[in-house]
């Protein structure tokens, strides 16, 4: 069996893991190394360097190696205007169309460089199931994290960056929340968690409940354009001010270098020198103390505490309540963040898993609970912002609110406006404000397919689901004729599926025949798991019970005849033939597969109230 | 093909055991989350993805007094929609208080726009809304007498009353929210 791993996908490092024998472990390079900086360059003959090697070339190949490229995800150019000029790169696209990052005579979207990213964490991830021996080796699965506080846009990036990449991205979960995995394995935790997550380019603090092995998130919030880089980009302006815009590339890589490792000195000294030589003239060198740089970071730390107070207020608590407090990310390690988290919540805060690596950890066990079923552990998590509809006015009309527990869904009834109307516009946000300006628009799309009726006479029901990842669907219904109607969403800040299928097909390493390959796996896997599941009902041991009082008479030849065949073409070469037969037999259990659920669902209960009597 | 209530094995009553209801709703969830149902097939899936969908809406609803009583009026077709329609007109029995509340803060506006000091202004605002906060808590202790009654009757009478006090206490919540806006003014 192929393996399937948990990738902490960071802003400015990433990493990948695995649990072993039941023991999450960080899975490291030859020297030991863990972390993969989130750093991709482009060489003169036009391939791909990642890693630290990437991030030697900032400094002589600024133009060419990108970096940080996180707090581009699921953006549009107009977004990310203001904090262009900080890049060395160059940051191209038009108006609200999806942002591109140009290395040398290429372009790229931010998907397609994090997928160079994940393509160097699989990589790694293989060689060493290679060296520990493992016959299968491939890694073609993973759980990738991303800061609670992401949009709809930015996780649908996160997961297209793994397709691009050749994972199979098997659930995206939240950063912070992956962290409290980690630190519940150790002891039976219960109670009250606080996670504050300060990494290089985003913030989120989440406040769960745990009990009884469930991590149950209340609240989260955050900001996912506050982090570590933005301590540097205030450092840089101080040290240079608006020489900044008219060095050359090289040098603002060089004063980026200089005051990073400053900030690193002055979490563990009270003063440093920030020396910059190179290029400069006359060259920098400039002392700075502990005192200094906190009066400067001061605002930084300060707009974390916003966020931090909302999250409990929504979780209807006060700071006191929280039992312990868990600090995540790079910049937890500077002693100003500390000190105000622990002043905010009243006790010290814990920091006793290394803060770079306790996410990708909580990632493997998660990864680990998908295939292999283990129901001890369970994450119920929230979606972070209120989704909604466009209503007349320019007014959102709520459907799911933030903080619901995912899975969630919600739903609106529509209308027409004119006689024999056949399509609807709807236009869907996300975000907490009124007007639909103040939001963030995930998408528009046009209901098509409504039958011919008089004005106000079709009663069109829009069902949106949100995934346990976070991620959107839309499905809609007439209920008068009961026709589905079809949906093409577009998504507002993006890549369209088609773009995503494009970028694969042009990209060199998947080369047609490949692709072919890989869907005709990707159907037999469908295929298998269908006859796995139809095969487990139909051998529970009290089937014959079930059959008797919930299937109706042939019910259960007709599954084992749809069974055989799908089990005789399985095995073909022909994936159109093994998606019908599939689809078949899908069709054919549907009814089998509710009667089973209804069954484990009285079972618990039963089994609970049991314990009531 | 079933309700929130039935779904969690409860039964259609207003008074619920906390933990008994958080016990239910990991037990269930352990059952149906997605996480469960990875190698299952699409079928499967989808079930799962609705079912705890619907479980997670079901504990939310049920968890909050407030929002139960609500459903409960909606499943007994009490009320349409979720009451928010019935917030507009002032309830016969808030009329005083509201007549008095409107004078008071027509008063504090008009007080504002000719440059009284805002401390005092605060203090008129806050003594405004101390008659409504009352008005409040009794309407809290009457929603659990009533729903203590349901529980025991199933008398379709208590419904109606818990819809009257429910409509005004909606309409309660938007005086204050008025308040709160001019206090912040």
């Amino acid at each position: 069996m192929s393996k399937v791993v948990g990738i902490d996908l960071g802003t400015t490092n990433s990493l990948v893991a695995y649990v072993k024998d039941r023991v999450p472990i960080v899975i490291r390079d030859a020297d030991g190394d863990a972390l993969v900086p989130s750093v991709v360059s482009l060489t003169d003959d036009g391939a791909v360097i990642v890693g630290r090697e990437a991030e030697r070339r900032l400094l002589t190949q600024p133009g060419r190696t990108a970096y940080s490229v996180k707090r581009f995800m699921g953006k549009g150019r107009a977004d990310v205007q203001d904090e262009a000029r900080h890049f060395p790169f160059r940051i191209g696209g038009e108006g609200d169309a999806v942002v591109k990052i140009g290395l040398g005579d290429r372009e790229f979207t931010p998907p397609e460089i994090s997928a160079f990213v994940l393509r160097e964490l699989k990589q790694r991830a293989e060689n060493w199931f290679a060296a520990q021996g493992e016959v299968d080796f491939e890694v073609d699965r993973a759980v990738v994290t991303v800061p609670a506080y992401f949009n709809d846009a930015q996780r649908t990036a996160t997961r297209d960056a793994g397709r691009i990449a050749g994972l199979d991205v098997m659930r995206i979960v939240n950063e912070p929340t992956a962290a409290s995995l980690a630190y519940g394995l150790d002891n039976r935790h219960t109670g009250l968690i606080a996670v504050y997550d300060l990494g290089g380019g985003t913030f989120d603090i989440s406040i769960l409940r745990v009990e009884d092995g469930v991590f149950q998130v209340l609240a989260t919030n955050g900001d996912t354009h506050l982090g570590g880089d933005d301590i540097d980009v205030l450092l840089m302006d101080s040290v240079v001010g608006a020489d900044l815009r008219v060095g050359p590339p090289e040098a603002l890589q060089e004063v980026r270098r200089a005051v990073i490792r400053a900030k690193w000195d002055l979490s563990e000294r009270d003063e440093t020198e920030i020396k910059v030589a190179q290029d400069f003239s006359p060259a920098i060198q400039r002392h700075i103390t502990r005192a200094e740089f906190e009066s400067l970071i001061q605002p930084i730390v300060d707009r974390t505490l916003g966020p931090c107070r909302q999250a409990l207020a929504d979780a209807g608590l006060q700071p006191s309540q929280i039992d312990e407090v868990v600090l995540v990310g790079g910049s937890t390690r500077i002693p100003l963040v500390r000190k105000a988290v622990a002043e905010l919540f009243g006790r010290t805060p814990h920091s006793e898993l290394n803060p770079d690596e306790v996410v990708a950890l909580g990632a493997s066990v998660q990864a680990d609970i998908l295939v292999t079923g283990n129901r001890d552990l369970l994450l119920l998590d929230v979606t972070p912002l209120s989704l909604g509809i466009e209503t007349m006015g320019g007014i959102v009309s709520k459907i799911i609110v933030r903080n619901s527990t995912i899975p969630a869904s919600g739903a609106e009834m529509f209308t027409t406006a004119v006689d024999n109307q056949t399509a609807v516009d709807i236009h869907v946000l996300q975000g907490e404000r009124e007007l639909v300006a103040d939001n963030r628009s995930l998408a528009r799309f046009k209901l098509r397919g409504i039958p011919p009726m008089p004005a106000g006479l079709p009663r069109v029901q829009v069902q949106f689901q949100i995934d346990a990842n976070g991620i959107l669907s839309v499905t809609a219904r007439e209920l008068r004729t009961d026709v589905e109607q079809t949906v093409e969403v577009k998504p507002s800040y993006g890549l369209t599926d088609e773009e995503v299928e494009r970028i694969l097909l042009d990209s060199f390493e998947h080369a047609e025949e490949d692709i072919a390959a890989r869907l005709l796996v990707e159907a037999r896997n469908d295929a298998e798991a269908v006859i796995a599941a139809t095969e487990k009902s139909l051998r529970v041991p009290d089937f014959a019970e079930i059959e008797r009082e919930a299937l109706q008479s042939g019910e259960r030849q007709k599954i084992e005849g749809v069974l055989s065949a799908l089990k005789m073409v399985i095995t073909s070469s022909d994936r159109d033939t093994i998606l019908k037969w599939t689809q078949a037999l899908n069709n054919t259990t549907q009814h089998l597969a509710e009667v089973m659920m209804n069954r484990s669902v009285r079972a618990a209960l039963a089994g609970k109230n049991v314990g009531d009597l | 093909m079933t309700d929130f209530f039935s779904f969690l094995g409860l039964p259609r009553k207003l008074n619920i055991d906390a933990a008994d209801l958080e016990q239910r709703y990991r037990a269930l969830s352990r059952q149906l989350h997605p996480d469960y149902f990875q190698n299952a097939s699409a079928a499967e899936r989808r079930l799962s993805l609705e079912r705890s969908s619907y479980l997670n809406d079901a504990y939310r609803t049920l968890k909050n007094p407030i929002s139960r009583i609500e459903y409960l009026l909606k499943l007994e077709h009490m009320m349409e929609r979720d009451g928010r329609n019935g917030s507009q007109k002032v309830p016969p029995a808030l009329l005083e208080e509201v007549f008095v509340l409107n004078e008071e803060l027509d008063e504090i506006r008009d007080a504002r726009a000719s440059g009284a000091p805002a401390d005092r202004l605060r203090a008129r605002a806050e003594g405004a809304r101390k008659p409504i906060e009352a008005k409040r808590d009794a309407h809290e202790r009457d929603l659990k007498d009533l729903a203590a009654r349901w529980d025991a009757t199933g008398d379709r009478e208590v419904l109606g009353a818990l819809r009257e006090r429910i409509l005004e206490r909606n309409y309660i919540n938007n005086l204050l929210a008025g308040i709160e806006r001019e206090l912040t003014a």
